[in-house]
């Protein structure tokens, strides 16, 4: 659905000029959540509004569903809605209804289509008793499901989201959750920029962490996660273990931490999956409440990519 | 094209309707303006205006409240949807960006029609003033808004690449009242000639207020003028704005505010 190839921005400053963005690549399919992701002045938002068409690239190529976006802009613009952060993507003193109708006018959708739409919208996202309320009197949360449903008027094919979810209260970031999981399903394409990893991790069938303008990590999400994930085992007890069987544990010669008088963190030796069998019973008759192998989750995974990236400069 | 017109006739509509107070202070304004202006004038030269040049007043200055209008607003109308975070939206419709503004700027002129027509009728309750009152009168004035739009494309344009202008914009729109109201066209020598080349609006209005007062009305030379000086104004207006829209995605500068 989309296929951006060897971006490339630069900038002037009083510095001299700046490589907002250097030679990246990235593609999402349709149904697909791509988590572009990285440190805050990283190129996300400059690469997404280069996708978008609101930025002119200085070398590279955006395709969207095999049409130029720099060169039929229009066409694009067809196959393509937003979610700016930063941008309050609506008119304040239009209802929500008004809003979406006139959104959804703007894009050659003929009135009647758009009311239509726009109330399809406004049931999916819950909004339908305050269609008739103008925008400045709803909540922030509110505000953000009704630009989501302004970017989906035209049924576009590939929708940017740029943080969709920040400062949302928990029952409305589910809700725009919920809504990008019917996206998907319908066959749309997203691009996800989002500082909130947990949203991100939910989401995202494949990750791009960019860092200095730079590319430094792409891949399936689950495929990644489970690429950072160490095999330290975590063993927590509902009492402190004793003193025998804190001995008996350590008599196993592994690498082992307690953190705490219930927990263990023991590295048994990898190749042999029954070894933690010989730690529980080493721990016998300690009521255990929980065993479980460490999974990355994409917060250690930035932040650890963020830094060898750091340490590699 | 159609579905941009509906969409931003719809808009007018809404406002218009919901937010009348505004019309209605827009309108006595202008007629405050006028009546200030006029008894002032009346007061300093112990003589009351009256014949052409009390035609050329009343003509002159309701032209220069839609000129005003029509170089403003979409100027205007960028600088308060990048302070309002909207314009990126607006650029990402399947339109020219250009369209869309012009498309704005003739929706502000239909929404402005009607209370300017109740204002002018009040100056010439007010006035007294005269008017041979001709349709072909129509298109001067058509020519004077379609100029105004090209000098607010190049507002527009401006507005694109440095956002905060209103301070500029009120210095045009004094410098348009000084071409509008003054008879520039009748100012004899070099200055005259370079001025009437130069400002924008003074053929228009020179031609419409011949179509308007008693007598030959204006000379075939002068309607040419008229056009031409018109189709430069607007083609200026329209390149520089598309010029604008591309250095203004090459610096990534659309929402900046």
């Amino acid at each position: 659905m989309l296929a951006a190839e060897e971006l490339v921005k630069r900038f002037h400053s009083r510095t001299g000029l700046i490589t907002a963005v250097d030679r990246i690549s990235i593609s999402v399919a349709a149904g697909e959540v791509l988590a572009f992701l990285g440190p805050n002045g990283a190129g996300k938002t400059t690469t997404i509004k280069m996708v978008a068409g609101l930025i002119r690239p200085d070398a590279g190529q955006v395709m969207l569903d095999g049409v130029d976006v720099t060169g039929r802009p229009a066409q694009a613009a067809a196959r393509l809605g937003a979610v700016l952060e930063g941008s309050r993507n609506l008119y304040w003193r239009l209802t929500c209804l008004e809003n979406l109708i006139y959104w959804g006018t703007l894009r050659r959708l003929t009135p009647r289509a758009a009311r239509s739409r726009a109330l399809e919208l406004l049931r999916l996202v819950d909004l339908e008793d305050r269609q008739h309320n103008t925008v400045q009197t709803l909540s922030r949360g509110m505000q953000q499901k009704l630009a989501l449903c302004q970017a989906l008027m035209h049924r576009p094919r590939l929708v940017l989201l740029d943080e969709p979810t920040l400062g949302l209260d928990f029952a409305s970031a589910e809700a725009i959750k919920t809504t990008v999981r019917q996206l998907c399903q319908d066959g749309v394409a997203i691009l996800l920029t989002t500082h909130q990893m947990d949203v991100a991790q939910q989401l995202a069938d494949r990750l791009a962490i960019i860092r200095s303008g730079q590319l430094v990590l792409t891949g399936n999400t689950q495929e990644v996660l489970a690429r950072y994930s160490r095999p330290v085992w975590r063993i927590t007890a509902v009492e402190p273990f004793s003193a025998s069987q804190q001995a008996a544990a350590r008599a196993l010669g592994w690498p082992i931490e307690q953190p705490t008088q219930k927990d263990f963190l023991v590295t048994p030796p990898e190749n042999d999956p029954a070894a933690i069998y010989q730690l529980l019973d080493a721990l016998r008759p300690a009521a255990i409440r929980l065993v479980e192998r460490h999974q990355a989750d994409l917060a250690e995974v930035f932040q650890q990519v963020v830094a060898e990236e750091e340490a590699a400069l | 094209m159609s579905s941009l017109l509906v969409a931003e006739w719809r808009r007018m509509l809404i406002d218009l309707v919901r937010y009348p107070l505004e019309t209605v202070s827009m309108m006595v304004v202008m007629f405050a303006v006028f009546a200030a202006m006029f008894f002032g004038a009346h007061y300093l030269t112990a003589a009351p205006i009256s014949g052409p040049s009390l035609s050329g007043v009343v003509i002159g200055y309701t032209v220069w409240t839609l000129v005003m209008n029509a170089s403003g607003f979409m100027g205007y109308s960028i600088q308060n949807e990048t302070q309002n975070g909207t314009l990126e939206q607006v650029m990402l419709a399947p339109w020219r960006t250009a369209q869309i503004f012009l498309v704005r700027g003739m929706m502000d002129i239909l929404e402005m029609l009607l209370p300017v027509l109740a204002v002018l009728a009040a100056l010439i309750a007010l006035s007294g003033a005269r008017f041979d009152w001709r349709p072909l009168a129509l298109v001067p004035a058509a020519m004077t808004i379609v100029t105004s739009w090209g000098i607010g494309l190049i507002m527009a344009a401006l507005a694109l690449v440095f956002k905060r202008m209103a301070q500029m914009q009120l210095m045009v729109q004094f410098a348009l009242l000084f071409v509008i109201i003054a008879p520039v066209a009748s100012i004899s020598g070099l200055f005259g000639q370079v001025l009437g080349v130069l400002a924008p609006l003074t053929v228009q209005v020179a031609v419409l207020h011949a179509a308007l007062a008693a007598g030959p009305g204006a000379s075939a030379a002068l309607w040419w003028e008229s056009a031409a000086d018109m189709v430069v104004w607007f083609v200026g207006g329209l390149w520089l704005f598309r010029a604008a829209d591309r250095l203004a995605r090459r610096r990534g500068i659309i929402g900046h505010y």
